[in-house]
């Protein structure tokens, strides 16, 4: 069995969420920043920050990373994660843009079999590793890429691209988002004759590089500070802005959320942040060291009891089991209640993860 | 010229054939490559159920693994009471019938609870908390694996007694501590283990069951750790094998919370 095949047959639940009527305006926004209207849209709809934040994933906001590398990257990142939804995708994205399936095969098996550049099996070492988180990577795999023969920004865009996929993976595995269409296309005998139209569309442009966005001074400055010169910072920024200003959970419950995956994973950094953030919203450094430590709390209400411990199994899971986990999770709670519970752990995972790496912490 | 022509097809043909040989060789091999491959990486996810990622990542490139390392883990030892007198009275089939029973529900649990199963001695079971990866929660999860234990034998003893077969009864010892963790063995026998006298106490402390007429047992190390939600009854001191002091163990009679399975 190949490795396409053995991602087709990964246990994969029903969705989550259920369709949702799409606003003409976000509908219209998502169509220009991503040329299409990707089947995601109608399940994620009610989360506009989730929506904006993947759109500027799937665009790829690099300016210094080789966006091969970047891809083969996501690729790798999704296979790591079992992530049924990304893999597909991302596997039909790498047949548009030519690679045969024995080629992508050998690559998600082991990089070193594949004709890949020594800075490009760093890449794909580094993006394997952020994503086990065990044991925890650190400022050491940073450094092994730019010694690998990339410079400072283009590894910090590569780690932005691992640590991306963590949120976009965990999107996908959580909610269990069906397939795209573009994957079962690919697959087609059509597909041969439209594909250099659909790689010309797609082709990879690198982007300006941007200054970080001033004033920075929002939850995780640091790490977004970390992507000055890259797009990627304002991607960073504008994604955690738009979580933290949503008012679907408040805005205690979202830190308190980052505080477990960041002790999860050994993020000093994230855990610090949700400290500086949960103290000024009134919560004693003893209270939060209580839930901290025992993932519960009597000062918790009933939603945080329920969304604290869940946080915790979001660093590291096994698809078909945390999709149990999440139906437990979602009753009683809401749709849009779930799509920010989803969003938030995966966009804190994705920053402890980055933080870890370039040495935020 | 014509038999230059002659000569030059033979030599295309021939090369032609050549070419098609070494492809579909090289297809094999590539294919063969690619099986074996798929072999490593299932062996290599079967062996991370055993022992950490790295561990087996240096297994299975150098064929040792040079890893051992001092880890704070949090260890659960498990045995069955009475089941030596027990297994006189049974048939052998029937015995080892309920034994694969008990270590089957038991082993789920633990798993359950992101604890792993390193070894079962005899009717005994060792588990580790906090050995594969990094668990900032690994003895609020043993206790709650523990409790778990105790659920999952009172459902198994009641499908026994369905069947006319004799109760189960199980102690259970946890404490926390420093051990040294890696691949142990001889050149014929190796497995990965942790060894320091935190696993000798957390053995003793399953011992300490009996006397104590209780089924779970923790040391003040692993109480000062655990979540305030878990019931727990002191105990007077006892002394125990190997050690100059009484130890002071406690009781757990349950958890005042939403219990915390863990998805694995």
């Amino acid at each position: 069995m190949d490795a396409s095949a053995a991602a087709a047959n990964l246990e994969w639940g029903e969705c989550l969420v259920p369709l949702a009527p799409v606003p003409p305006a976000l509908q219209a926004e998502v169509r220009s920043a991503v040329g299409a209207v990707p089947g995601w849209l109608a399940r994620l709809a009610p989360s506009p920050w989730l929506v904006r934040a993947l759109c500027e994933i799937i665009k790829r906001p690099f300016a210094h990373a080789p966006l091969e590398v970047c891809d083969l990257v996501t690729l790798v990142v999704s296979q790591e994660n079992s992530c049924r939804y990304c893999y597909g995708v991302q596997r039909a994205v790498l047949k548009i843009f030519g690679q045969r399936d024995e080629h992508i095969d050998a690559l998600v098996r082991d990089a070193q079999v594949s004709q890949l550049t020594p800075a490009a099996r760093a890449a794909l070492d580094l993006a394997r590793r952020l994503t086990r988180a065990n044991p925890r990577p650190g400022g050491g795999d940073f450094e092994a890429l730019v010694r690998a023969g990339f410079s400072r920004p283009a590894a910090a865009e590569i780690v932005f691209a691992a640590a991306a996929n963590a949120l976009t993976n965990r999107v996908g595995t959580l909610l269990a988002l069906p397939p795209e269409p573009l994957v079962s296309f690919v697959a087609s005998p059509v597909f041969r004759f439209v594909r250099p139209l659909l790689a010309w569309r797609m082709r990879r442009r690198p982007r300006a590089p941007e200054p970080a966005p001033r004033p920075d001074d929002g939850p995780c400055a640091e790490v977004v500070a970390a992507l000055d010169g890259s797009p990627a910072a304002g991607v960073l920024r504008r994604a955690i802005d738009g979580a933290w200003a949503s008012d679907v959970l408040p805005r205690r419950t979202k830190t308190l959320m980052l505080a477990v995956i960041a002790r999860a994973l050994g993020c000093a950094h994230g855990e610090g942040e949700a400290r500086r953030f949960l103290t000024a919203e009134g919560l004693a450094p003893a209270e939060l060291d209580e839930i901290l430590t025992n993932l519960g709390s009597r000062r918790l209400d009933a939603r945080e009891a329920r969304l604290v411990p869940f946080a915790r199994e979001t660093a590291r899971y096994q698809p078909a089991a945390i999709q149990r986990r999440m139906r437990e999770l979602a009753r009683g709670l809401s749709p849009e209640e779930v799509l920010e519970a989803v969003g938030i752990a995966a966009l804190a995972n994705a920053i402890c993860r980055m933080s870890v790496v370039i040495d935020a912490c | 010229m014509l038999i230059a022509a002659a000569a030059l097809a033979a030599v295309v043909v021939a090369l032609s054939l050549r070419l098609r040989r070494t492809r579909r060789t090289a297809a094999a091999l590539e294919e063969r490559l690619a099986a074996a491959a798929r072999g490593l990486e299932s062996l290599q996810q079967a062996f991370a159920r055993f022992a950490p990622a790295e561990v087996v990542e240096d297994i299975i490139a150098q064929g040792v693994s040079t890893r051992p390392e001092k880890k704070e883990v949090t260890v659960l030892f498990a045995d069955l009471k009475d089941f030596t007198s027990l297994a006189e009275h049974l048939d052998p089939d029937v015995l080892v019938r309920i034994l694969n029973g008990y270590f089957e529900r038991m082993s789920r649990a633990i798993t359950d609870h992101r604890g792993h199963v390193a070894k079962f001695i005899g009717d005994g079971i060792l588990a580790l908390f906090g050995a594969l990866e990094a668990n900032p929660w690994q003895t609020n999860d043993a206790a709650h694996a523990a409790l778990a234990m105790r659920a999952a034998l009172a459902d198994y003893n009641a499908a026994l007694g369905g069947e006319g077969l004799p109760a189960l009864a199980m102690g259970v010892g946890i404490h926390r501590g420093t051990v040294v963790a890696g691949v142990i063995g001889s050149a014929e026998l190796v497995e990965y283990g942790v060894i320091g006298s935190a696993v000798n106490l957390a053995s003793r402390v399953q011992e300490l069951t009996r006397a104590h007429a209780v089924d779970i047992l923790v040391t003040a190390v692993v109480r000062h750790a655990l979540d305030p939600r878990f019931a727990l009854r002191a105990l007077p001191p006892l002394e125990v094998k190997g050690l100059p002091a009484a130890v002071a163990t406690f009781a757990v009679d349950g958890f005042e919370g939403p219990a915390l399975a863990v998805s694995r």
